[in-house]
């Protein structure tokens, strides 16, 4: 059955976050079921769900009750559809909205998918232009300001869809282009300030099934390629503190082959997890991934932590097509035991 | 209501008895490195219970319009732990490793009632437990978890038994008995947790200093000294 966008309205947002006491009005409009907005429109509602990548949940209340503000706001737009419902979401927008992210145009779409309820936010930053027109023998240009664009650096959306406001609306799904952004004020703005809500995994649930997918798939790799650069990854995880990622986008991050991620891909129970975002944690990536360990067919086997092995043992190849190395470390010696097994 | 009992019966034997299964090992993964744990378990809703809460009325009218979307303990899961310490060290693991929309702990509604309750979740699925065999879109959103003292969840499992009978009034004396259940099961995870502190942290002496705190003062009212020898 073909998705039906049923309403739309439209919200200028001005970046107020600074002056909370004095808000400028936020003007709105119904946008009509006609013409090539209405189209463009359209094309955003049916695609917000591939579109929008991050799997999110609302936060609950601090209290810890089964209470969100924005969900609230939504489902009050959801129940009445009008323009005073939809403006309140535009206010809350405004009110999160620093000088970084700037001006731009909410647009609120609600139709039907099948048996569900749907509701797709967008925003669109505002740009500045030039309109050149073509004439039977000349050229006209001209500046524009406030132009809103469906940026490939900054846009933003979130899209939900439920059988019933009483019980479902409790997650959804989300695209921001800045979400790694450096600046928190833009890291945090669409999904934590604006939709209070965070990613569905975790930072520690999606970290530990990141370390626990690396630790299994090195363990499964055949080749000395795909344990080496599985390993190098491990390494250089630590630098993605605060980061978001997935295990899938961790894989194309560090550049792992096609095979190597087909392994990791195995290594994880389904395509849902593979795929599923979190802020990543070096704290609990070190806990699932603390030791490194090399085996030689001399019968040595190696082992440091994991973030300091590089340092601790030099490695030189000895002979590069027979594969042969030599490891040296130099240090005092503060144990020395036997043990049952590996 | 004879739809929602079928509905819920479909989804119950499909879905919510295998999710159920596969939820509890989940947890006992989760939640491996926390070594005073009595047990796991986890269970799907049986149909009379669901059926039950959805035909609920307030004010004559339905309590839930949707009740296989609105009620949300469907599959419930419980963790046991030994002291009242563990409590706080198990929910923090599920803090750091589930997606919650509701958390709080669960107390008497005045100070004059007693009951003895426990911490409660309403927690995401995780993503884990679905696959082609199961798929996600057949079940619910959320599940119920508990985290009970033994003394929490063997006050309750009694006083669940013995005091919601159908029809049956407990008369006041009942009552009374009821509540001093509840206040020895709250008194034995106090002095437990003190216990635990005091041992783990390596002060066994200071059970001889004169107590202070006014537990310690209702212990030395009521319990008897220790007979010498």
């Amino acid at each position: 059955m073909a998705m039906i966008l049923d309403c739309i309205h439209s919200f200028l947002v001005h970046p107020e976050k600074k002056h909370l006491d004095q808000q400028t009005p936020i003007r709105g409009t119904l946008v009509e079921h006609s013409g090539r907005l209405f189209g463009m429109l359209r094309d955003v509602f049916e695609k917000a769900d591939r579109e929008c990548t991050h799997d999110i949940t609302f936060d609950a209340a601090p209290d810890g009750s089964q209470q969100n503000d924005f969900r609230d706001l939504m489902l009050a737009y959801l129940r009445h559809r009008s323009l005073d419902a939809g403006r309140t979401i535009g206010e809350r927008l405004q009110r999160v909205t620093t000088n970084k992210s700037g001006l731009g145009l909410l647009f609120l779409l609600v139709g039907k998918d099948a048996a569900e309820t749907k509701i797709v936010l967008s925003r669109f930053p505002a740009d500045s232009g030039i309109l050149a027109e073509e004439e039977a023998e000349s050229l006209s240009v001209q500046f524009l300001e406030k132009v809103f664009m469906k940026s490939a650096t900054a846009y933003k959306a979130a899209v939900y869809r439920g059988k019933t406001l009483d019980g479902d609306f409790w997650d959804g799904r989300a695209v921001d282009k800045q979400i790694n952004s450096d600046v928190l004020a833009i890291s945090n703005y669409w999904i934590k300030e604006f939709l209070s809500s965070d990613f569905r995994a975790t930072s520690a649930q999606g970290t530990k099934r990141l370390a626990t997918a690396i630790l299994r798939a090195t363990r499964q790799a055949t080749t000395p390629e795909a344990k080496q650069s599985l390993v190098a990854a491990a390494r250089l995880a630590s630098g993605l503190q605060g980061k978001t990622t997935s295990i899938k986008d961790f894989c194309k991050r560090f550049n792992l082959s096609g095979a190597t991620v087909e392994i990791v891909r195995a290594a994880v129970p389904n395509d849902t997890v593979f795929g599923e975002r979190f802020r990543f944690s070096p704290s609990e990536f070190s806990k699932h991934i603390a030791f490194e360990s090399v085996e030689l067919d001399n019968g040595a086997i190696l082992m440091a932590a994991a973030s300091d092995f590089d340092t601790v043992f030099q490695h030189d190849v000895v002979d590069k097509q027979k594969q042969r190395v030599r490891y040296s470390t130099e240090g005092q010696v503060v144990d020395h035991k036997f043990r049952r097994s590996r | 209501m004879d739809d929602i009992e079928a509905l819920y019966r479909q989804r119950h034997d499909s879905v919510l008895v295998p999710l159920a299964v596969r939820l509890e090992s989940y947890l006992r993964d989760q939640l491996r490195s926390a070594t005073r744990i009595d047990r796991v378990a986890a269970r799907a809703k049986s149909v009379h219970r669901f059926v039950a809460k959805a035909k609920k009325q307030v004010a004559d009218k339905p309590k839930y319009t949707h009740p296989l979307s609105q009620i949300q303990d469907q599959v419930g899961a419980r963790v046991i732990v030994f002291y009242l310490q563990d409590v706080g060290v198990v929910s923090k693991m599920v803090d750091d490793y589930f997606r919650k929309i509701e958390s709080r702990i669960l107390v008497p509604e005045s100070e004059s009632e007693f009951g003895y309750f426990g911490k409660h979740f309403v927690l995401f699925f995780p993503s884990e437990l679905f696959d082609a065999e199961l798929p996600a879109d057949n079940a619910p959103k959320f599940f119920e978890l508990q985290i009970k003292t033994l003394y929490q969840h063997a006050w309750a499992e009694a006083n669940h038994d013995l005091a919601y009978k159908p029809g049956e009034e407990l008369t006041a004396d009942q009552k009374r008995k009821i509540a001093f259940t509840a206040a020895q099961s709250w008194g034995a995870d106090q002095i437990f947790s003190e216990l635990f502190s005091q041992l783990s942290a390596g002060h066994v002496e200071a059970a001889a200093v004169e107590p202070t705190s006014p537990l310690a003062s209702w212990r030395t009212t009521f319990c008897s000294p220790p007979r010498p020898g």
